[in-house]
C-alpha cells in the first residue's frame, strides 16, 4: 500500500500522467515485482476503502482542504483496483498452476475500476495531464475482455442464447460478449474526450486519438469494421476546434493515420490508403519493427494497384515475415509468370485472407499480365523502319499466354478469352490501344503502349 | 376458428398477465391463506394440481373439490363452519360438484359464485331449512337458464379473461365470499403447507414451474386425477373434453396461471424453450411480441407434417406469400422450441431455396444467415451447396468484407467440391472483369446458383458491353456480343442492349448488326457506373 501513496504522491507533484498510470497498471514493473502481491496483502475487504482513504490523506499535501473530492475520487479509484489487483493474482496463480483461471472476474473488476475513472472524469475532478490513467484503464479493459472471452470459450459452457423472442436460432453472438461490452465502455471513454468543451489546454480532446485508435482495435477484432466508421464522423465533425493533427502525440497519430489507411483500403479507396499509410509509414518510429510491418502489409498491395509497384528486396528484407509472405509474388509480376502468380496466391491464401489483403492482391495478376504481354511486344520485333511492331496478332498473345498456362483442367485458352483479357488490359488502361476484331489483330499506340513501363 | 385463436391467445394472455402483475404480489402475501387458487401456482407441484383441478373442477369429481375449496372458506368461515349445516345442504352441494352434473360451458368459478349466493342468500334469510334442497335446480343450471334469459350464448371464457383485467378483485372477492364447504383436514393441512413453501419457491425458481406446467401439463393431470382414486373413465374423458376446450380458447384457467405467468413476464430473459402442444398443421406468421404461448406453438412431430404438407402445396399451387408466410411461421416454431436438428437444417434449406427461385433475397438472407449457423454444427444437410450460394450472394452485394470471411472459412475440402469451386472461379472471374470465363460459369451452374446469378448478370453484362465499347475498334458484331456474354440469341442480347437505351447504338449493315463501340463509350460507361452504384442489401444483417 505504501508503495502505492508513495507512486500516487511523487507523480501527482511532478504532474506525470505516466507516472499516475504506472499506479493503476495491472503489471508489476521489473524492478518491482511484488508490487501487486504487496498492495493486495497490505489490506482487505473490511478496510480497504478505509485504507486508501487514509492512505491518500495522509501522503496529500498538508494544505489540502477535508472532505475533498479528489481524495474521494481516488479512494474509489484505488479501493476498485485493489479489488482488481486480488481478481489477477487469483488467475495468474491458477494459470501457473494450470487450473481454471476466472478472467470473466478480473475483467468484471476492471471494468469497475474503468467506471470509477470514467466518472472522475465526468465529474470534471480528474485534469487532462492524468490522461494516461484512461488509456491504462481502456488498454487493460481491452485485454481482460479478450481473455474473458477466450476461457469463456474453452470451458465449453456455450451460453445458450435465451432468445424466446428472437426470431431466429442463434449464431454465435455470444462468442465475444466481453469484448463487445467493453467495445461499450471504450466508446464512452472516447466520447468523454471528444465531447470535452474545456479550453484546449485543460481539454480532455488531447486523448481522443488514443481513445480512437483503441476503438479501431476493438472493432478489428470484433469483425465489425464498419462501426470505425461512426468513430471516424464523430473526428471529422469535431475538426473545426479540434488542434491540428500534427501537434498531437506522434505516436498516437502513427496508429490512428494506419487504422484509417486500413479502413480505405477496405473500402477499395485506394489512393486514400495509400496516402494515410505513407504517412504513417514515414511518421513511424524507425526501431518500431512491428508497426512499420504492418504498415507495409498493406501498403504493398496499396501501392501494386495504385502506381504498379512492387516492393523492392531491400524494402522487405528487414521484415522476414512479409519477405516471406509477398517475395513469390513479387517474383511472378516481375517476371510475368501467371503460373507462379497463381500458385503463390493459391499458397499464400490462407494468410493473406487473414489480413484481409487477398482480394486485393488477387488483381496483381493484371500487372502480372501486363509485363507478360510487354514481354511479347519487347520480342515481336521491328518493321523495316527499325519501329517496333504496333500490329500484333491475338495469336501471338495467345501463345504467350497459352505457354505459361499449365492447363490445371485441361482447357486450353480460346482465342476469345485472349481477347477478352487484352480488352481488359486496354480497358483498365494498362495497355494504349484497340482491337480490331476484323483482323484479329491488336493495334497498340504508337508511344507509350504500355503506360508507366518507359515503354 | 381454429386460425384466428392462437391468435388471440397470446396476446390476450399477455396483456391480461401484465395488468395483474403486480396486484397480484401483494394479495398473494396479504391473502395467501385464503386465496388458494391463486398461491396454488406457485410451486411447481400446486401449479399442477391446479391445472388439473381448474379443469377437472368442472368436472367436479368430489374428491377435487376440497383442494380448491380449503383456503378461501378458510378465515371467513371458521365460524360458519362451526355451524351445523342441514343435511340436505350438504347434498345440495355435494351434487353441484358431482362430476356427472358438469355443464359445460359453465366454469366451475361461475359455479361455485352462484352456490355461494344461493346459500347464504338463504342462510340470510333464514330459509335453509325451509327450501327443497333435493328439488332445486343444481347452481350450473342456474347460470344456464340465467343466461339464456338475457340472451348470452356461453360467454367464452377467454373472453372473460379479455374484459376481466381486475384479476385481484377477481381472486378476492371469490376467497371472502367463498361458501362453507366441508373438507377434509388432511386437504386443508396439505394446502396450507403448500402454500407455505410457495413463495420462496416461486422466487427462486419460476422457470421450473414454467417448464413443468407447460412440458408435461396432460400427463401430470392425469395423474393427478388418477391419484385421488377418481379416474373414473368418464371423467377423464370429461378432462380431456375440457382440456381441448380450454386449449382452443387460449387461456381460460387463467386464475392459477397467472401468477407465474406474470412473475416470467417480468423474467423474459431466462425463459427456457418451450413445449408446444399445438396440433394444427398450419399457421400464419405473427412476430412474437411476446412469451411464446404454447398453446400455440407445434411441436416437433406436428412441424414434421406441416412440411410434408407445404411442401405438397407448394408443388401444387406455388403461392409464393403463402408458403413465405408458413415457413416463417414453422421457423419461428422451431426457435422458440429450441429444435436445432437436422430437420431444422432441412426447413431452413428449403425455405431458402424457393426464396431464391422467386428472388426473395431478403428472406434468403435470413435463411442463410441462419443456415451457416446451423451448418457449422454439423447437423447435415447441405452446408458446400449453401456455402457456394453465399459466395454468390456476396458477388451480388459486393459485400468484400464478407466476402474475405468466407474465403477464410473455406477449407481445402471445400474448395473442391464442384459448387464452391464454381463459385469461387466466378468470384475471381468477375473480380479480374474476365466477361468470357464468366459467361461460361453462368451457362453451366450447379444447383441453384443461377438464380442468384441472375440478379448479377445484368450488370455485369453491362460491365463488359462498356469494356467492349472501350477496347474495340470500330465495331463488333452483334453476334460475338451475344457469344461472349452467354445470351440465348441475338434477340435476346439486342433487346438487352435496347432496354439499357443503347439502340442507337445498334446499326444493320450487309446483313449483320454491329454495335458502334466507339460511339457507345462512353454512354455505357457511365451505365456500367450507375449499375453497379445500387446494389440491393435489404435484408443484410
Amino acid at each position: 500500500m505504501e508503495v502505492l501513496f508513495r507512486d500516487f504522491q511523487s507523480a501527482n507533484s511532478e504532474q506525470s500522467g505516466p507516472g499516475l498510470a504506472a499506479t493503476i497498471s495491472p503489471i508489476a514493473p521489473p524492478n518491482y515485482l511484488n508490487r501487486l502481491d504487496a498492495i493486495y496483502k497490505d489490506s482487505n475487504v473490511a478496510t480497504i476503502s478505509r485504507d486508501v482513504a487514509f492512505g491518500l490523506t495522509k501522503s496529500a499535501h498538508a494544505a489540502i482542504q477535508y472532505p475533498n473530492p479528489e481524495i474521494d475520487t481516488w479512494t474509489e479509484i484505488y479501493s476498485a483496483y485493489w479489488y482488481a489487483v486480488g481478481a489477477i493474482l487469483a488467475a495468474e496463480h491458477a494459470e501457473q498452476n494450470a487450473s481454471q483461471s476466472d478472467w470473466l472476474r478480473v475483467y468484471m473488476a476492471w471494468k469497475d475500476l474503468s467506471n470509477a475513472i470514467i466518472k472522475a472524469y465526468s465529474s470534471g475532478v480528474l485534469e487532462n495531464w492524468t490522461l494516461p490513467v484512461l488509456y491504462m484503464a481502456g488498454k487493460h479493459l481491452r485485454t481482460f475482455a479478450i481473455k474473458a472471452d477466450a476461457s469463456a470459450g474453452s470451458n465449453g459452457n456455450a451460453i445458450y442464447n435465451s432468445g424466446d423472442l428472437q426470431e431466429d436460432i442463434a449464431g454465435d453472438f455470444d462468442r465475444n460478449k466481453n469484448l463487445e461490452d467493453a467495445a461499450r465502455v471504450i466508446n464512452r471513454m472516447f466520447t468523454l474526450c471528444i465531447s470535452d468543451r474545456a479550453p484546449l489546454e485543460e481539454s480532455r480532446k488531447w486523448g481522443l486519438y488514443y481513445m480512437a485508435n483503441l476503438q479501431f482495435k476493438t472493432y478489428f477484432k470484433l469483425n465489425s469494421i464498419s462501426l470505425c466508421k461512426n468513430v471516424l464522423r464523430a473526428i471529422s465533425a469535431g475538426t473545426t476546434d479540434m488542434p491540428n493533427l500534427s501537434v498531437f502525440p506522434k505516436s498516437h497519430i502513427v496508429t490512428f493515420k494506419y487504422y484509417v489507411g486500413v479502413i480505405k483500403f477496405l473500402e477499395e479507396d485506394y489512393a486514400a490508403a495509400e496516402e494515410n499509410l505513407l504517412s504513417a509509414l514515414r511518421m513511424c518510429h524507425r526501431s518500431a519493427t512491428r508497426n512499420v510491418e504492418l504498415i507495409l502489409a498493406y501498403l504493398v498491395p496499396t501501392r501494386l494497384l495504385t502506381s504498379q509497384l512492387l516492393p523492392s528486396p531491400e524494402l522487405l528484407s528487414p521484415y522476414p515475415r512479409l519477405a516471406h509472405l509477398f517475395t513469390p509474388l513479387v517474383y511472378a509480376i516481375r517476371s510475368g509468370s501467371l503460373s507462379d502468380f497463381d500458385s503463390a496466391l493459391t499458397e499464400g491464401e490462407p494468410e493473406f485472407v487473414k489480413r484481409r489483403i487477398y482480394l486485393t492482391l488477387e488483381r496483381g495478376r493484371d500487372i502480372c499480365l501486363r509485363n507478360l504481354l510487354r514481354k511479347v511486344y519487347l520480342a515481336s520485333g521491328s518493321d523495316e523502319e527499325g519501329k517496333r511492331r504496333t500490329r500484333i496478332r491475338v495469336d501471338e498473345f495467345g501463345t504467350a499466354i497459352r505457354l505459361g498456362e499449365r492447363g490445371v483442367d485441361g482447357e486450353s485458352l480460346e482465342n476469345d478469352e485472349v481477347e477478352c483479357l487484352v480488352a481488359n488490359m486496354i480497358y483498365k488502361n494498362l495497355i494504349k490501344g484497340y482491337i480490331s476484331r476484323a483482323h484479329g489483330m491488336v493495334v497498340l499506340s504508337k508511344t507509350g503502349a504500355f503506360p508507366g513501363t518507359g515503354i | 376458428m381454429a386460425s384466428t385463436a392462437p391468435y388471440w391467445g397470446p396476446d390476450a394472455t399477455m396483456s391480461h398477465q401484465m395488468q395483474r402483475g403486480s396486484p397480484t404480489f401483494p394479495s398473494l402475501t396479504r391473502h395467501s391463506s385464503d386465496s388458494p387458487s391463486a398461491t396454488g401456482a406457485f410451486t411447481s407441484v400446486a401449479a399442477r394440481r391446479n391445472f388439473g383441478h381448474n379443469k377437472a373442477s368442472v368436472t367436479t369429481s368430489p374428491s377435487v373439490t376440497p383442494i380448491t375449496q380449503p383456503a378461501p372458506s378458510q378465515p371467513t368461515t371458521a365460524a360458519r363452519t362451526k355451524r351445523d349445516w342441514p343435511e340436505s345442504v350438504r347434498l345440495y352441494v355435494q351434487r353441484a360438484f358431482a362430476a356427472e352434473n358438469n355443464v359445460p360451458g359453465v366454469g366451475r368459478e361461475e359455479m361455485e359464485m352462484k352456490l355461494k349466493q344461493v346459500i347464504s342468500d338463504s342462510a340470510e334469510s333464514n330459509t335453509l331449512t325451509i327450501i327443497d334442497w333435493a328439488n332445486i335446480p343444481l347452481p350450473q343450471h342456474m347460470i344456464l337458464n340465467d343466461r339464456q334469459r338475457s340472451g348470452l350464448i356461453q360467454p367464452g371464457p377467454a373472453w372473460g379473461n379479455l374484459i376481466a383485467p381486475l384479476g385481484v378483485h377477481d381472486t378476492n372477492m371469490k376467497s371472502n365470499e367463498s361458501p362453507s364447504k366441508k373438507r377434509k383436514s388432511s386437504d386443508l393441512e396439505s394446502s396450507q403447507r403448500g402454500q407455505e413453501k410457495i413463495p420462496p419457491w416461486r422466487l427462486a425458481n419460476n422457470r421450473n414451474v414454467f417448464e413443468d406446467r407447460i412440458t408435461h401439463p396432460d400427463k401430470r393431470q392425469r395423474n393427478d386425477v388418477g391419484s385421488k382414486g377418481s379416474s373414473k373413465s368418464h371423467h377423464n374423458q370429461a378432462n380431456r373434453k375440457k382440456r381441448f376446450e380450454d386449449a382452443q380458447t387460449g387461456y381460460p384457467s387463467q386464475q392459477p396461471f397467472t401468477p407465474s405467468k406474470a412473475n416470467t413476464s417480468t423474467q423474459d430473459t431466462d425463459l427456457g424453450p418451450v413445449v408446444g402442444r399445438c396440433q394444427d398443421l398450419e399457421k400464419k406468421y405473427f412476430r412474437l411480441t411476446s412469451a411464446p404461448n404454447p398453446d400455440t406453438v407445434r411441436p416437433l412431430p406436428v412441424l414434421e407434417k406441416t412440411l410434408d404438407l407445404l411442401k405438397k402445396k407448394w408443388k401444387r399451387e406455388n403461392n409464393y406469400s403463402y408458403i413465405c408466410d408458413q415457413f416463417k411461421s414453422l421457423r419461428q416454431d422451431l426457435t422458440v422450441q429450441h429444435i436445432k436438428n437436422e430437420f431444422t437444417v432441412n426447413v431452413y434449406e428449403i425455405h431458402a431455396r424457393i426464396a431464391l427461385e422467386k428472388a426473395d433475397l431478403g428472406e434468403y438472407n435470413q435463411c442463410q444467415t441462419q443456415l451457416r449457423a446451423l451448418h457449422s454444427q454439423h447437423l447435415g444437410g447441405h452446408p458446400e451447396e449453401f456455402k457456394a450460394y453465399r459466395i454468390l450472394y456476396f458477388i451480388h452485394t459486393c459485400n468484400r468484407t464478407d466476402m474475405n470471411d468466407v474465403l477464410a472459412d473455406l477449407t481445402p475440402e471445400e474448395k473442391k467440391n464442384p459448387a464452391i469451386k464454381h463459385a469461387l472461379d466466378t468470384r475471381s472471374a468477375l473480380a479480374l472483369g474476365n466477361y468470357h470465363r464468366f459467361s461460361q460459369l453462368y451457362l453451366n451452374t450447379p444447383n441453384m446458383g443461377a438464380y442468384l446469378m441472375d440478379m448479377f448478370v445484368g450488370r455485369e453484362r453491362l460491365a463488359a458491353l462498356s469494356n467492349m465499347c472501350l477496347s474495340y475498334l470500330p465495331d463488333i458484331k452483334l453476334r460475338f456480343f451475344t457469344e461472349e456474354l452467354g445470351f440465348e440469341s441475338d434477340d435476346e442480347s439486342a433487346r438487352f442492349i435496347c432496354d439499357h437505351g443503347g439502340q442507337a447504338f445498334l446499326e444493320e449493315r450487309e446483313g449483320e448488326v454491329r454495335i458502334l463501340t466507339k460511339k457507345a463509350r462512353n454512354f455505357f460507361e457511365s451505365a456500367r457506373q450507375a449499375a453497379f452504384r445500387k446494389v440491393d442489401i435489404k435484408g443484410q444483417i
